[in-house]
């Protein structure tokens, strides 16, 4: 097992871009290599030992065996774990925008808040974020209609607007309360959100399943009300509780079902 | 409104010139000359006449420069275009902001230079019609000309946009008012139908007027899609609307001829953003299954369209385009100017026919003082204040020729009528030379490696 640590020393202003910073590219970097890499900032390179002092400990012959821990002030630090396929990414603060988007393996662990973007075309692997997320978490590239497709992301917090945007696969699983249009134009997947959701989830959905314990403000019209289930089994999942059914988007002749639980949606109705 | 006597004191008449203020882009002006300025303005709105014959108010007609103590001061065009070259050519998160109000000529120069320094190219459609540039990647562009509208549309539809205030030739000219191939009676003709939660000016020469709730868009646009699909609506009131209007109003829709619906800033600034408009073209799209349905984006600038036209079809994204890792990249939040300045990323920023000191959010222009900014425009406004180096630009559709591109996707060649003032310079030379001077730079410091 490698341990990669990168302690920062200086905070830019300027994001700097970690793309190439992924356990596939560094499993057998030595020190001296991270020494002489020139990390993207703007429109130039700078040394990354500017930047960051890095420890690398142990040996790694693929990229499952590296473990990369960072530390230190991180929201100007974009796309940690972008498009990484195994190993391991801790960090012990808040990210910057697309972190674990395009990830396809391993696993990344965000000890704080991350900004939108976060899991975006997410393949597999799992995204943890121990804080709260902005918007478009497990979303599509702008245009494109197929969002994350595997994996999992769990948010401890709350999530913004437009959560699992095309969502086309794989689970989210919000602890905290949710923003507007979760689930939009959803097309497979599961979405749940224990706590409430402020309006419209699912709007234009076509497939999968949207899990909310909490309540939600205001819900669309273009979905029909199916039935009451007593503890549900949902994607292979079992909850307990009361669960009203819904089905749609009715606009879309979408076959997604929205499940409410129905002690905190009697408004609804 | 007092009589105003109509000008007779003029050395020469220039007719068909175009319109270069909104998105309507009247291009069947007449400008009176007498002594190489524009005196008088046939057939435009006030907002255009205005802009046109005011071209000397406040204007800037020679470079400067902003020294020590703060102040700007006069300099000669090789003294500020060096310096102006010197801060592109040193910059490591440079933006160019703007170009709405120039020609695509200008454009193309931005984009070379742009992408030979790894700049951000970002137009004022990051602050209005984003969203809706979002939403026609997502779901599609039904779109039509104004001229198909003006022969053919018996309804007419404006959502989140107040015309009569922002376009106000767009009711006489091309949608409500003026007959039409297909429309001999004009107004009487055609049924106008306002949605807005505002009761308008344009709502006020409707015949119907929808006021749904604030924020309320994207409920409201879910429930008239679900009605026209014939789905029995089970809330009594959606977005504060009665469901027999929202039913009532989904039959109208079905049961026109041609219809287009224009839609508004209202509509791209509530919460759902880009998905209202996404919700708009699905309900157009819906509406094509029983009679023909377009709409149109009320573009503001006379040539905001322009550069998200230009942009899609050169580098494949409309706006905020990102050539900081030498290709083109483009992501909502990342590389639009509003996010890149609040987030202080930005190190050097030129505006180019825009005015975000009078119009970005407090943070944005908290950092844009503490920058060097570069200014090429025509007028002193809000970010002469903001600038450190000022290039007089030209009038474009009045002092030098220039393509601009209707609200509707329309090219419209845009005629020069008047020389502009001798100390001036085309935004397209000063673009071109700055790219020039930037080249050099560059050379000299590989050279020196």
């Amino acid at each position: 097992m490698k341990t990669i640590t990168f302690n920062q020393k200086k905070i830019s202003s300027i994001a700097l871009e970690f793309d190439e910073l992924i356990p596939d590219e560094v499993f057998n970097w030595k020190k001296s290599d991270f020494d002489k890499y020139m990390v993207p900032i703007g429109n130039s390179r700078f040394p990354l030992s500017d930047y960051f002092d890095i420890e690398v400990e142990g040996e790694a012959e693929s990229p499952a065996q590296v473990k990369m821990v960072l530390n230190g002030d991180l929201g100007r630090v974009k796309y940690i774990g972008c498009k990484m396929t195994d190993g391991q990414i801790v960090t012990n603060s808040s990210v910057d925008l697309h972190c674990g988007a395009e990830m396809s393996g391993g696993s990344i662990l965000i000890n704080g808040d991350a900004e939108s973007y976060a899991g975006r075309e997410m393949t597999g692997g799992e995204l943890e974020i121990m804080g709260n997320v902005k918007e478009f978490c497990g979303a599509s590239y702008i245009g494109d209609w197929r969002g994350m497709t595997g994996g999992i992301i769990t948010i401890h917090g709350n999530a913004g607007k437009q959560l699992g945007e095309c969502l086309s696969g794989g689970e989210i699983h919000v602890k905290g309360d949710c923003d507007i249009l979760a689930g939009i134009h959803m097309n497979k997947g599961l979405i749940r959100i224990d706590g409430d959701v402020t309006r419209s989830p699912g709007g234009q959905m076509l497939n999968g399943d949207i899990v909310i314990n909490g309540s939600v403000s205001r819900f669309l019209e273009s979905f029909n009300q199916d039935e009451i289930v007593l503890d549900p089994t949902i994607a292979g999942k079992s909850f307990l509780g009361k669960y009203v059914k819904f089905t749609g988007d009715i606009v879309r002749n979408g076959k997604g079902t929205i499940w409410l639980s129905a002690e905190k949606n009697r408004h609804l109705l | 409104m007092a009589y105003e006597e109509p000008i007779r004191d003029y050395d020469r008449i220039v007719e068909n010139c175009t319109c270069a203020f909104c998105g309507c882009n009247c291009d069947d002006l007449t400008y009176l000359i007498k002594d190489e300025h524009v005196v008088g303005v046939r057939h435009a709105c006030r907002l255009g006449a205005s802009k046109i014959m005011e071209d000397m108010d406040q204007r800037l007609l020679v470079p400067m420069i902003r020294n020590e103590e703060g102040n700007l001061v006069e300099t000669d065009w090789d003294t500020a275009l060096d310096k102006a070259a010197e801060l592109i050519a040193g910059a490591v998160r440079p933006v160019f902001y703007g170009w709405s109000e120039t020609s695509i000529e200008t454009m193309k120069q931005g984009i070379k230079l742009g992408e030979s320094v790894g700049a951000v190219l970002d137009n004022q459609a990051t602050i209005c019609h984003g969203p809706s540039l979002q939403a026609v990647q997502n779901s599609g562009y039904p779109v039509n000309t104004l001229g198909e509208v003006k022969n053919r549309a018996d309804m007419v539809v404006y959502t989140g946009s107040n015309a009569m205030n922002s376009h106000p030739r767009h009711m006489g000219r091309y949608s409500a008012f003026p007959r039409g191939y297909f429309r001999k009676r004009g107004r009487f003709d055609r049924t106008i139908v306002t949605m807005d939660p505002r009761y308008t000016d344009t709502a006020k020469m409707s015949d119907i007027w929808v006021g749904f709730e604030p924020n309320g868009d994207y409920e409201f646009y879910t429930a008239l899609r679900a009605a026209i699909k014939g789905k029995e609506l089970k809330q009594e009131v959606i977005s504060g609307i009665p469901k027999e209007t929202v039913v009532e109003l989904a039959e109208a829709m079905k049961n026109t001829q041609y219809g287009c619906l224009f839609f508004g800033l209202g509509l791209t600034h509530s919460l759902a953003k880009q998905r209202n408009i996404d919700a708009g073209i699905r309900l157009i799209q819906d509406l094509n299954k029983y009679t023909k349905w377009n709409l149109v984006p009320m573009r503001g600038h006379f040539n905001v369209n322009g550069f998200n036209i230009f942009m899609s079809f050169e580098m494949g994204y409309p706006y905020g385009v990102d050539f900081s890792r030498g290709y083109p990249r483009y992501m909502n939040g990342e590389t639009n100017t509003i996010d890149l300045l609040t987030r202080e990323e930005v190190d050097v920023f030129m505006v180019i026919a825009a005015d975000p000191g009078a119009h970005f959010p407090g943070g944005a222009n908290r950092h844009l003082a503490n920058i060097p900014v570069i200014q090429v425009d025509i007028h002193w406004g809000p970010s002469t204040e903001l600038a450190d180096i000022v290039l007089p630009g030209s009038f474009v559709g009045v002092e030098v020729a220039g393509t601009s591109y209707r609200m509707d996707g329309v090219p419209i060649y845009m005629k020069k009528a008047i020389d502009k003032p001798e100390t001036c310079r085309d935004d397209e030379w000063i673009i071109k030379e700055l790219y020039d001077r930037v080249q050099k730079i560059k050379g000299e410091r590989i050279a020196s490696k």
